[in-house]
């Protein structure tokens, strides 16, 4: 039995040895894992004629899972503002570390070989591709520059022409009303159409008090104007003397136990000539209510006594 | 010395004494400016009501001039002192039959501002019956008759 050995591809454990490689299971592994690199590589591949430079968009910073390192690569190359499609990814697919991992790779995992050259970039294809990059450089700043001056230079020839022409309109249209007026005497009667159309209104006389001013002259407001009565007092603002007094006793009011006897009786209610305060009496058990309650049913009864006796 | 202290002729000014006297404690005797045990006690009052003047307010009623009260509180011996704390009357045990009012007149001044001092404490912590501090055999002895019987 051979040791245990791990397949990193499949990500399993296996007794097999050697012979793991060669069973349909990770030749099945090893397929899927090539079909899902060769797109990316294609792609890249294809950039070598012509490069691609973009606008930097935070797309660009996506990673790429390189099968052979074992490694996560950069994509596209960004620099400032600007990106180069596949950058990132052919600069390391043309380097010898990633050379030596694919021919390990290959061997290792017993894939085909005619696969292999599709995933290594030769250097020469690399320096292609730098050439590549320069000219796409270029080509990008102009067309950045042409984007930029496209703007001023569409209004300018616009102005140019257009504007003339709209004003030569313009005075033919005004001249040739004006013409019109010193015949039928235009001013005055538009004039007296304008008022003299639509429901008549109600007219209650100039409002123009040669002594007064208005809003138009600048006077004061009438709500600004203190009233007769109000001179006579002392126009102070604010509470009085005795109402700070009276503030400083509730604050003190405030300070005492909210529970004391009495704390919500009303000082200065009004009560009749029959109030009676609550006292519980001498004789009596209950609640002192009941002793005031009792009290005034016993004055009621002795006062129709002495009113019968005395009758 | 009862001309030191406020007195009250008519029910309606002791209804306004009552409801007017705001978190000090309400001394009100009923009795007569002649009687010699009034005199006694309007002496004691009238000394202490400076002392006590932020505890309490001390007035001294007329039993002839105000017969509802002299009912309704059943003053039956004068001098009677009742107590009374923001308009609601406030009940002492003296050790005496009755506990609504003090009946005589105090031993000494000490007594009568302890009581008052007992009377204020309780009142602001909400009781309304609360424990004579004063010693019983100072407290005078009176017979409490339920309708002359």
């Amino acid at each position: 039995m051979a040791p245990a050995q791990r397949c990193p591809l499949c990500r399993q454990t296996f007794f097999c040895g050697r012979g793991h490689v060669y069973s349909r299971k990770h030749q099945r592994q090893l397929k899927e894992a090539l079909e899902r690199l060769l797109p990316q590589v294609e792609a890249a591949r294809k950039a070598i004629r012509a490069a691609q430079v973009e606008r930097y968009v935070p797309e660009h910073e996506r990673c790429c899972w390189c099968l052979c390192c074992g490694c996560e690569v950069r994509e596209h190359l960004s620099h400032g503002n600007l990106t180069v499609l596949y950058g990132g990814l052919l600069e390391h697919l043309a380097s010898p570390e990633h050379k030596k991992a694919t021919n390990k790779f290959w061997w290792e995992n017993k894939a085909e070989v005619q696969m292999k050259e599709k995933f290594l970039v030769t250097p020469q294809d690399y320096a292609r591709f730098k050439k590549s990059m320069v000219k796409g450089l270029d080509s990008y700043e102009e067309k950045e520059d042409k984007v930029i001056k496209e703007p001023q230079a569409v209004p300018d020839p616009e102005e140019g022409s257009s504007a003339p022409r709209s004003w030569k309109g313009m005075n033919s249209q005004v001249a040739s009303s004006l013409q019109q007026p010193s015949n039928l005497d235009l001013p005055p009667a538009p004039e007296l159409d304008w008022m003299e159309t639509g429901p008549s209104l109600t007219f209650i006389g100039h409002q123009d008090i040669p002594g007064v001013g208005n809003i138009h002259s600048g006077a004061t407001p009438p709500w600004m104007i203190q009233d007769e009565e109000y001179i006579a007092g002392n126009q102070e603002i604010g509470p009085s003397y005795e109402e700070f007094l009276k503030e400083k006793e509730k604050q003190k009011l405030k300070k005492l136990p909210p529970d004391r006897v009495g704390a919500n009786f009303d000082h200065s209610s009004r009560t009749s000539a029959g109030w009676l305060p609550s006292f519980g009496r001498v004789w009596n058990n209950g609640r002192r209510w009941q002793s005031r309650h009792q009290f005034k049913t016993e004055a009621a009864a002795m006062k129709k006594q002495s009113h019968t006796e005395k009758s | 010395m009862s001309f030191l202290l406020p007195k009250l002729t008519s029910k309606k000014e002791v209804d306004q004494a009552i409801k007017s006297t705001a978190e000090k404690v309400l001394v009100l005797r009923f009795g007569r400016d002649e009687d010699p045990v009034c005199l006694q006690l309007d002496d004691i009052l009238s000394k202490t009501s400076s002392d006590l003047s932020k505890m309490a307010a001390i007035h001294l009623v007329d039993v002839d001039q105000t017969a509802v009260y002299t009912q309704y509180f059943d003053i039956s011996y004068i001098p009677s002192t009742v107590f009374f704390f923001n308009g609601q009357h406030m009940k002492v045990d003296y050790g005496s039959p009755d506990h609504t009012k003090f009946v005589g007149s105090f031993k000494t001044k000490q007594d009568f501002i302890d009581l008052i001092e007992v009377i204020y404490r309780g009142a602001m912590r909400g009781k309304l019956i609360v424990q004579s501090p004063i010693d019983p055999k100072n407290i005078p002895k009176y017979d409490l008759l339920y309708q002359d019987i």
